[in-house]
């Protein structure tokens, strides 16, 4: 039978879960924002709206978003698209804001390295060590990594010797200017085991990558990335996360304190996608897809 | 329920009831890409092939240091390359030295191999090495995909495509043996295009020496001219068209009319004074070609799409001498005249090929080609000849399960000399673990006999006479070959079993072959005025097996390993004497850093054209990158480990090492 004392301690410590699970389950004016708001945006707000049921969740377009700074400052933006965090970056003042879908070429266009207050970024790149992983579990003997980098996305390529450079994989890298002069393509291609793709849009679009794809595929290397958007187009594989690995992370952001936010993560979990066809073609097995990716996360707790 | 229970499973929930597809577009940040590397761009994996491949690729290619196209393909497994009078002759496991004829030899798809005179040749080919991107041969017979002559294999050139090779590069080699190379190459590319436009020279003097130790004269000196471009007209339509022009002179000693007829036997003062009395030792072969192809591509969509190419093609081959006959009369006794061995042979080639991708397992290859032949030689053939060749060609490659791929098709060919042909091939693969397969293929196929042997009317027609016999400056030299004709198609039946393995831990490739190859029907022959009436006599066949291993250990260094062990049968002698038992390659490929590369290979062949072949082949390289400007130094030193002859007639060196040095620069 508890003490009288013991009692005031059972009943101090409820007190304080009931605050904490206050705290934690107060309702959160949460507002999403983007250039549109197609079937896909749809979406998302439902998924989000499903997850958050003690929140409220509401879609506004970027032509009516009032400054960040007269919005609720105890309420959470989600803003779409680097236009929008180049929006939200002019303002000191405004809500906890996290920003999606801005690759880190995108987001070192807009805030070069600054890291703004109050905006956390969800990278929607792939991180390079998950990518070099991959390359690691799908390639074993791609050790020679051919890298193409543009204006925008140096500062990468020292991460990724960086995160290479544990794994005793050799970065081969080009700086590739302008792609209507192909030769730093070759001179990558003449020195490496697999392509590496940059989430840099200057490198890797719909104008160029015809070009990457048939001269790697000429000489029978694969493309890794940059994105999953590329597998269709034929790299050989890429990590990414779909919309239930974001809405994991945003979920547990919206638990945190803000303030306890860092300025940018990528999303813990994630999917492989494959052209399996291409894969076939160059003779490259990927194996089981969720054996792969338990594997890769398994890399991603013991490197 | 706890809070963030409640919001897993909502999550949860909530996901299962949203649209996948339109999250998808959200996260996946889908711009508008094209399909790429579409179903009907891909190539089967070397597990998949109905047959075994050997590629020769640009990093092999530059650290052999290799000059010629036929030094690379000492590389290949069964590949016997010989030199035959101011030729070179390529045959894959044997036959007659000379006579190279069951090869199917393509540029970019466009066939090289002489239409009149069956060969090819291979130092005339208008391709400098430097624009190749890699050699792909396909050893076993393939006339199901490239037409008749692909009896016993298929040498692929593949050049590098326009967009693959843009700036400006020069280079320049000299060496021993009056080695004297250059190259010069300018390439540019627009937003929906590329052109590259190169010239190259090569220069050398060959052998010092025929098999008796007397001078022997067969220096090549030639220059080039190669065009290609390419043109997307938008994501459905793409053109690349090429131009390519070769002038040269080759060198041969002169080994015709050695023996032969007075000019006019019936008043000869005996009988066995009919000789030439003399001749010019040497001759010079002006050799031109010329070369058009253009190509359409049309991506239907990801799974069908039709190219349609259309090349033409001329070679001409112009040697002229002086020669001094014995007349028979008593006056006057001699005469000289200038006698030639001209050709002017064409050839049209337009091909139409559809691939459509039923599903991911299921592919299907067909189409239809004509060509026309065409030869223009008043001594060969006593004027022109020309023939039609109509061709229907279907295939399958069915992936029945992950495991098993049966891959099958057929070739029908009318040839308006022969008549016309049909050449099936199947094939299993067992793809037992991913990257690894194992196959058995049966194939038929068929070589038509050429032009020469089928119409051949060789007689030398003498001009210029001086004196003038009996008032004539020009008649007819009497020795003649006029072939009857009829000739039927030389036919091989191939059975094989392979093994081809990707251990990608390793980073090594292996390809096994076994093989028994049986050609019958054989049409055997050594051409000589007077004395050639070819038939269908013989048959060869063959029964060994074939590796070949590639292996790239770590960053720096990678192996490549060839090896064949041939058995064969002939009823000609002229068909034993080129096969060796045993024959083979080693070379080490190595990244020293710093811009620093080497090549080591050994070349070895215990019986080749009957006498021991051995050589060693050192290449080095210096990269200096500056900037953009990127600087190459090489040095290449070849090093015979036998002292025999090579060919027939050939042919020997006074030293048994050669090097040479180059330098280029890349802009």
């Amino acid at each position: 039978m508890p003490t009288f004392s013991g009692k005031k301690q059972v009943n101090l410590c409820l007190l304080l879960g009931l605050m904490l699970w206050l705290a934690t389950a107060r309702a959160l004016d949460i507002t999403v924002a983007a250039y549109s708001n197609g079937p896909a945006m749809q979406a998302f707000i439902d998924s989000l709206t499903v997850a958050r049921p003690q929140d409220r969740v509401r879609f506004i377009a970027t032509h009516e978003l009032p400054s960040s700074a007269q919005m609720n400052h105890d309420s959470r933006l989600i803003l779409i698209g680097p236009q929008l965090l180049d929006w939200r970056q002019r303002s000191v003042q405004g809500p906890p804001t996290i920003v999606l879908q801005v690759s880190r070429v995108q987001a070192r266009k807009i805030l070069d390295k600054r890291e703004p207050p109050g905006i956390i970024l969800l990278w929607s790149d792939p991180p390079l060590a998950r990518q070099l992983n991959l390359i690691r579990e799908a390639l074993p003997h791609g050790q020679r990594i051919g890298v193409l980098y543009g204006n925008d996305s140096g500062f990468l390529v020292n991460e990724l010797r960086q995160a290479a450079s544990d794994h005793g994989l050799q970065i081969n890298a080009q700086f590739w200017p302008n792609s209507n002069d192909t030769r730093p393509l070759h001179r990558v291609l003449d020195h490496s085991d697999v392509l590496f793709g940059l989430d840099d849009a200057q490198l890797y679009n719909s104008s160029t990558i015809k070009t990457l794809l048939l001269s790697s595929y000429g000489r029978r290397i694969p493309l890794i990335g940059p994105t999953a958007a590329f597998i269709r187009a034929g790299s050989l594989a890429s990590t990414y996360s779909n919309q239930e690995d974001w809405l994991k992370s945003i979920n547990q952001l919206l638990d945190r304190d803000p303030l306890s936010w860092p300025a940018s993560i990528y999303p813990e979990s994630f999917q492989i996608m494959r052209n399996l066809q291409v894969g076939r073609s160059l003779g490259i097995s990927l194996g089981d897809k969720h054996a792969l990716v338990n594997r890769l996360q398994h890399l991603e707790i013991t490197p | 329920m706890p809070n963030h229970a409640l919001r897993l499973a909502s999550l949860v929930f909530g996901l299962s009831a949203s649209s996948l597809a339109g999250a998808y577009e959200l996260f996946l940040d889908n711009p508008p890409l094209p399909e790429v590397l579409t179903a009907t761009r891909l190539h089967q994996a070397p597990a998949a092939v109905p047959g075994s491949i050997s590629v020769i690729d640009r990093q092999l290619i530059q650290a052999s240091g290799a000059r010629e196209l036929t030094e690379l393909l000492r590389l290949v497994p069964g590949m016997l390359v010989i030199p035959e009078g101011s030729a070179t002759n390529v045959n894959y496991h044997g036959g007659l030295g000379a006579g190279a004829r069951r090869l199917q030899v393509l540029v970019d798809g466009r066939s090289v191999y002489r239409p009149a005179l069956a060969q090819v040749d291979w130092v005339d080919i208008p391709v400098a090495l430097e624009d190749i991107e890699r050699i792909e041969v396909f050893r076993g017979p393939n006339t199901v995909s490239y037409g008749a002559n692909a009896l016993l294999g298929v040498i692929n050139i593949i050049t590098q495509k326009p967009s693959d090779s843009q700036g400006s590069r020069l280079s320049y080699t000299t060496g021993k043996r009056g080695i004297e190379d250059w190259y010069a190459r300018q390439g540019f590319g627009w937003e929906n295009g590329a052109m590259r436009v190169s010239l190259s020279g090569f220069d050398h003097d060959r052998f010092d020496l025929d098999r008796r130790g007397n001078d022997f004269p067969d220096s090549q000196r030639l220059s080039r001219f190669n065009l290609r471009a390419n043109h997307e007209l938008n994501s459905q339509h793409s053109f690349d068209w090429q131009l390519a022009l070769k002038d040269g002179i080759n060198q041969e000693p002169n080994y015709e009319l050695i023996t032969g007829d007075a000019l006019f036997k019936n008043h000869a003062t005996h009988e066995d004074a009919a000789i030439v009395a003399a001749q010019a030792p040497r001759t010079e072969i002006q050799a031109r070609d010329y070369a058009a192809s253009l190509r359409w591509n049309l991506d239907l969509s990801p799974h069908h799409s039709l190219s349609v190419l259309g090349a033409a093609q001329h070679w001409e081959r112009l040697q002229e001498w002086r020669a001094c006959f014995e007349t028979g009369l008593s006056a006057p006794a001699y005469s000289c005249g200038l006698i030639n061995k001209n050709s002017r042979e064409t050839r049209y080639d337009l091909e139409i090929q559809d691939i459509l991708s039923l599903s991911d397992n299921l592919r299907i290859i067909s189409g239809a080609g004509y060509r026309h032949d065409a030869v223009d030689s008043e001594t060969f053939f006593n004027g022109s000849r020309s023939k039609d060749i109509v061709r229907l060609f279907g295939q399958f490659e069915w992936y029945m399960n992950r495991h098993w791929l049966l891959q099958g098709g057929a070739m029908y060919e009318d040839d308006s000399m022969i008549g016309d042909s049909l050449s099936p091939r199947l094939a299993l693969n067992y793809l037992f673990y991913p990257g690894h397969g194992l196959r058995v293929v049966y194939s038929e196929a068929v070589r038509s006999p050429d032009m020469f042997e089928e119409a051949a009317d060789w007689q030398f027609y003498i001009r210029d006479l001086t004196p003038a016999i009996m008032g004539q400056t020009a008649m007819y030299y009497p020795a003649r070959s006029k072939v009857s004709g009829g000739l039927a198609q030389e036919r091989i039946i191939s059975r094989e079993l392979g093994y081809n393995g990707h251990f990608s831990s390793l980073g090594l490739h292996l390809d096994l072959r076994l093989f028994n190859e049986d050609i019958t029907d054989l049409i055997t022959h050594w051409p000589e005025i007077g004395n050639f009436s070819p038939g269908n006599d013989d048959r060869l066949s063959f029964k060994g097996w074939e590796a070949e291993g590639d292996w790239r250990l770590g960053l720096r260094d990678r192996l490549r390993l060839s090896y064949a062990y041939i058995e064969f049968e002939a009823t000609h002698h002229y068909d034993s004497e080129l096969t060796p038992r045993h024959s083979g390659s080693l070379s080490w490929l190595r990244d020293w850093s710093r811009g620093w590369n080497s090549g080591l290979t050994y070349l070895g062949a215990n019986s080749l054209n009957t006498l021991r072949f051995e050589r060693v082949d050192l290449h080095v390289a210096k990269r200096l990158q500056v900037g953009s400007t990127q600087t190459t130094l090489s040095g290449t030193w070849q090093q015979r480990l036998d002292d025999n002859h090579l060919g027939g007639r050939n042919t020997n060196y006074r030293q048994r090492h050669v090097f040479w040095l180059s330098a280029g620069l890349e802009i």
